[in-house]
């Protein structure tokens, strides 16, 4: 049996599957300690089960969330090494950052040296200023860590007790400021993060759950809980991802469907293209910072059931904050729900009072009740139609740097709109219609998100990067560098060699992985020709662990 | 990273690399020209910042590449899917920009079209079909400017670009390059100044190998920038070639990342589109990062190549080039008191003989030019062209009849006439009319009397 817990802002959900079948959910308001939240969740619909039976935990929290936004870790400052390039001016990250000699190039080749006088001097500087926690990024550190790593092992020997992340771990792909970023956020986090870990592995020993325990990634994948804590950044927004696995799991496959997920005072659209959710092409955006961590393409629209509804001359809008709940469950002002209400389209609260609630919110208009209601549900609808629209639109957009990629580029439209969360079921027929799409509120929808948490899956991958001209390959998220022979190295080989590092990789994870499963999601292959000949080849590899769900929901147990 | 000035537009960029075209495996023009570049501008993340704004290209359509080119046969023979990318690229950019949502904008794609002239027998240069003229054209046609300015930073003369707008007054061609007497395509001599009724809208400015960003900066504030102000283009185009780099392996000048970044920064071009450039690992990166930030209006200050090094300019060297730009100021202050050679002239119309040759495919054009002398219109133009594919290989001849976005009705008139009779007499295997004034391109196959045409949507 598989048990699902997704711990969201407002809500702590929890699901126990067996098999393809839900046995158990509850659904409890979130607690000021989310660890306390997750148990009591784990406690009720592990009840009736024996913790033998129990062979997997997924869990998806958000308790990098709410360090990063409450700032609740120690302070954090950023030695980078720039090299030559857009002005360093530009950088700000919002941190003590020292800006250090040296330069990498685009091939992994040293330009300028490190200066180790200079590195010293930077680091009393930090000593003075009481920095404990520093992160070290260079630019093209995914192509040679050789300078991040000689840095931290001069902080390792004078200043043994502090801790150092380094950038090509923290964010191998390239994006040189992204990597900063997020090295800073990993240095940031992983110690309060760690924290979480160990008290939720003492409090399932505790309990004697002996089960594998897994966290949830921004991009549907999961981690074994110990390794989280290696990339702990990885695990934010994840909410979003739990929504849209759980509707993968609730729907038929292959179908191109647009998740809703209204809440009280925010929407979170996602898309699933052809049964895969559309990652993003790029990073998260974490505290108004750019970083490298892969997440599923989700646009929030800061508008719910609680939304506060009011008039903007002879306009009805909505604003993004929330006064209460909504007037017919005994709150202050009109909300969507009250539209709803008036509507039918929920049985939420009492109905005089959302008559009530519209036809205040209408009367300057001239408009009845119901005019009224029916005017905020198209508003609504309006507004979240438009940003799957955008959606759609800068997918389409994506930019393809390969002829055959740009050829390929073709419109998809979304067959289903699936309403999860529960938040305003009522809106998802209204926003289907606009699409052209059926409307589906699929089983479980309230526990979605804690489903999706339940069949989600590891990923692993394992970058190659190999360079004939210069000798060597290395594995990206190792920094990990071996010679290889330039006349008898080829495309079969740097396969080969991808596939083994990953196999390793996932023993090293406990995963069990056979060669035949593994996907290459990136190949790239240059000649590379000085003068009219062929001096060498790169091959760029990436190759994972299969994506997807463990299982489809066929049928409630419950 | 935070930035100022947010409410400014920001710098279009279309990176196109086309990662799957080459040439040929080893040709210059291949899959990994622009690996490191790509590399470069990732990692910096400059489509991460506000002041840049990435699109993704689409494809010209045939139209747009037959109202600037007659491609022989048809468009279709000479041009890959790659080429409508790069001149689609040129096109989106452009339209952005004249609908004002980009402030200016960088097709930094390939394969480059400079070489390209009028009619297109196949590749030359590295180039089958010109982007910057074919978008030219399209704005001219379809969004109502009028005046172009296209400065050409290529080491390489952009022969195809000055061909195409050798007989158009209200488009300044101006091209600085490495001296035709040490380089392909062994042209653009400073006595190249465009046809009778567009004297001086082409420049020429050979510079002489070991040049440095000093006389490129001299020859861009005291020749390009004056005639610029006294043109007043409507719009600004630089043909941005990357050879005249250090380190560049086809040409022999010494300019940095650092002076093509101050070029386009005086310049202020609203578009660049990439051209040569085939340093990839050592100025690419370095050079397209320069310009894009110029562009952008960012501080690229700290963008140095490796090796890179003030270079120093003999004193005779820079004197020669200061005499040069003298000299063509004399000839752009009388550029409208210009007077034909009898010797050009057949009753009404200007006509001479062209040899163009095809250095890539091997091809070798005659072409015999013929520029209607009119009052009112800049006249219509009718090339006879004839293409001898090597190997004894010889093309039919074909008949382009080209007729100027503001030609008067008599030379439309007159044009047309000529098509259709050129259709009968059979003496053309091939026929075209491009009418730029009404947006219409006909083409006729003698052999099986078949017509096509397309007209702008």
């Amino acid at each position: 049996m598989f048990v699902g817990v997704d711990v969201g802002g407002t809500y702590t959900d929890a699901v126990l599957l067996d098999h393809e079948a839900v046995r158990a959910t509850a659904k409890i308001p979130t607690r000021a300690d989310l660890l306390e939240s997750v148990l009591e969740a784990l406690d009720i619909v592990l009840k009736d089960v024996d913790n033998k039976d129990l062979k997997r935990i997924v869990i998806s929290t958000t308790v990098i969330t709410n360090l990063i936004a409450g700032r609740k870790y120690d302070k954090v400052a950023l030695l980078l090494i720039p090299g030559p390039g857009l002005s360093h001016r530009y950088y700000d990250f919002k941190t003590k950052t020292i800006i250090l000699t040296g330069a990498i190039d685009y091939r992994g080749r040293e330009i300028v040296p490190l200066d180790e006088k200079e590195i010293v001097a930077a680091l009393s500087e930090l000593a003075a200023e009481g920095y404990k926690k520093v992160g070290v990024a260079g630019k093209f550190s995914p192509r040679n860590s050789a300078h991040e790593k000689q840095v931290a092992a001069i902080i390792q020997e004078k200043y043994p007790d502090w801790q150092v992340e380094l950038g090509f771990r923290a964010g191998p792909q390239l994006n040189f400021p992204r990597r900063a970023a997020t090295t800073y956020l990993t240095c940031a986090t992983r110690e309060p993060y760690r924290n979480f870990v160990n008290s939720v592995r003492q409090a399932l020993e505790k309990r004697k759950i002996s089960a594998e325990v897994f966290i949830l990634k921004a991009d549907g994948g999961t981690m074994p809980l110990d390794k989280s804590v290696e990339q702990p950044v990885e695990t934010i927004f994840s909410g979003p991802a739990a929504s849209t696995l759980g509707v993968q799991a609730l729907t038929p496959p292959d179908e191109t469907e647009v998740v809703v997920d209204i809440g009280g005072t925010t929407t979170d659209i996602a898309l699933i293209l052809n049964g895969q959710p559309l990652l993003s092409a790029k990073g998260a955006r974490v505290n108004e910072q750019l970083t490298q961590v892969h997440t599923l393409a989700v646009r929030s629209v800061p508008v719910g059931g609680d939304s506060l509804l009011e008039l903007a001359g002879d306009e009805i809008v909505f604003r993004p904050e929330r006064l209460g709940p909504a007037y017919c469950m005994g709150g202050p002002a009109p909300t969507p729900t009250d539209a709803l209400r008036v509507l039918g389209l929920t049985a939420l609260g009492e109905e005089a009072k959302a008559e009530v609630a519209m036809e205040k919110l209408g009367a300057p208009l001239g408009l009845s009740a119901a005019e009224t209601a029916g005017r905020v549900i198209d508003l609504i609808a309006d507004s979240i139609t438009a940003e799957v629209e955008k959606m759609f639109l800068e997918w389409e957009q994506e930019p393809a740097y390969r002829i055959w990629e740009l050829l390929q580029k073709r419109k998809v439209r979304p067959s289903i709109v699936a309403g999860v969360g529960g938040g305003a079921d009522g809106l998802i027929p209204q926003i289907a219609a606009k699409l052209g799409c059926d409307p589906v509120i699929p089983p479980y929808a309230p526990v979605a998100n804690a489903v999706g948490a339940a069949v989600a899956r590891p990923t692993l991958q394992v970058s190659l990067r190999a360079d004939t001209e210069q000798g060597y390959y290395q594995i990206r998220e190792e920094g990990f560098q071996g010679k290889i022979d330039k006349r008898s190295f080829n495309e079969q080989k740097a396969l080969a060699l991808a596939r083994e590092k990953l196999l390793e990789r996932a023993a090293d994870y406990g995963l069990a992985v056979t060669p035949d499963e593994i996907e290459v999601t990136y190949r790239e292959v240059f000649n590379m020709i000085r003068g009219w000949d062929t001096s060498g080849r790169l091959y760029d590899f990436t190759v994972q662990t299969p994506r997807g769900i463990t299982c489809r929901i066929e049928k409630g147990g419950k | 990273m935070s930035m100022s000035n947010a409410s400014e537009k920001p710098t279009g960029l279309i990176f196109f690399p086309a990662f799957d075209w080459a040439i040929s495996p080893t040709h210059p023009e291949r899959e990994e020209r622009l690996l490191y570049t790509r590399d470069q501008i990732f990692e910096e993340g400059i489509m991460d910042l506000p002041q840049v704004s990435e699109y993704t290209p689409v494809l010209a359509t045939t139209h747009d590449i037959a109202m600037t080119h007659f491609c022989v046969p048809r468009v279709e023979d000479q041009v890959t899917e790659a080429h409508l990318i790069a001149a689609g690229a040129a096109i989106l950019l452009a339209d952005e920009i004249v609908s004002g949502q980009i402030k200016n904008g960088f097709a930094l794609v390939r394969p480059p079209g400079h070489h390209s002239m009028r009619v297109v027998h196949g590749n030359r240069g590295f180039c089958n079909i010109n982007n910057e003229a074919i978008m030219v054209n399209y704005l001219r046609r379809r969004k109502g400017i009028k005046r172009v300015a296209i400065i050409d930073s290529d080491v390489h003369h952009g022969d195809g670009t000055q061909d195409i707008f050798w007989h158009d007054p209200d488009v300044l061609f101006i091209s600085f390059h490495q001296d035709g007497r040490t380089i392909f395509p062994g042209t653009g001599f400073t006595n190249e100044l465009g046809g009778p009724g567009a004297y001086a809208r082409t420049i020429n400015i050979p510079l002489p190998p070991g040049a440095t960003d000093e006389s490129l900066l001299y020859i861009v504030d005291n020749l390009i920038l004056p005639v610029l102000s006294d043109f007043k283009p409507d719009f600004i185009v630089n043909s941005a070639g990357q050879d005249n780099h250090f380190t560049d392996p086809l040409g022999s000048m010494r300019f940095t990342a650092q002076g093509y970044a101050r070029l386009t920064e005086k310049l202020r071009p609203d578009l660049a589109v990439l051209e040569g450039g085939y340093a990839i690992e050592t100025a690419l990166p370095y050079v397209n990062m320069g310009i894009i930030l110029a562009l952008a209006g960012l501080d690229y200050s700290a963008v140095l190549e490796p090796d890179y090094q003030k270079f120093r300019e003999s004193a005779d060297l820079a004197g020669q080039v200061r005499r040069m730009v003298d000299q063509l100021l004399q000839r752009w202050a009388k550029r409208d008191q210009v007077s034909i050679s009898q010797s050009d002239m057949t009753g009404n119309y200007f006509q001479h003989t062209k040899r163009i040759y095809y250095d890539t495919d091997n091809i070798q054009e005659n072409q015999l030019e013929k520029l209607r002398l009119c009052d009112n219109c800049p006249g219509y133009l009718s090339i006879e062209t004839k293409a001898n594919h090597g190997y004894g290989q010889t093309g039919g001849k074909a008949l382009c009849l080209s007729i100027p976005i503001d030609a008067c009705a008599s030379c439309r008139t007159e044009a047309a006439d000529l098509y259709e009779k050129a259709k009968k007499a059979r003496t053309y295997s091939y026929v075209y009319l491009q009418d730029k004034s009404a947006d219409l391109f006909l083409g006729y196959d003698t052999a099986n009397g078949k017509e096509w045409r397309s007209e702008g949507s």
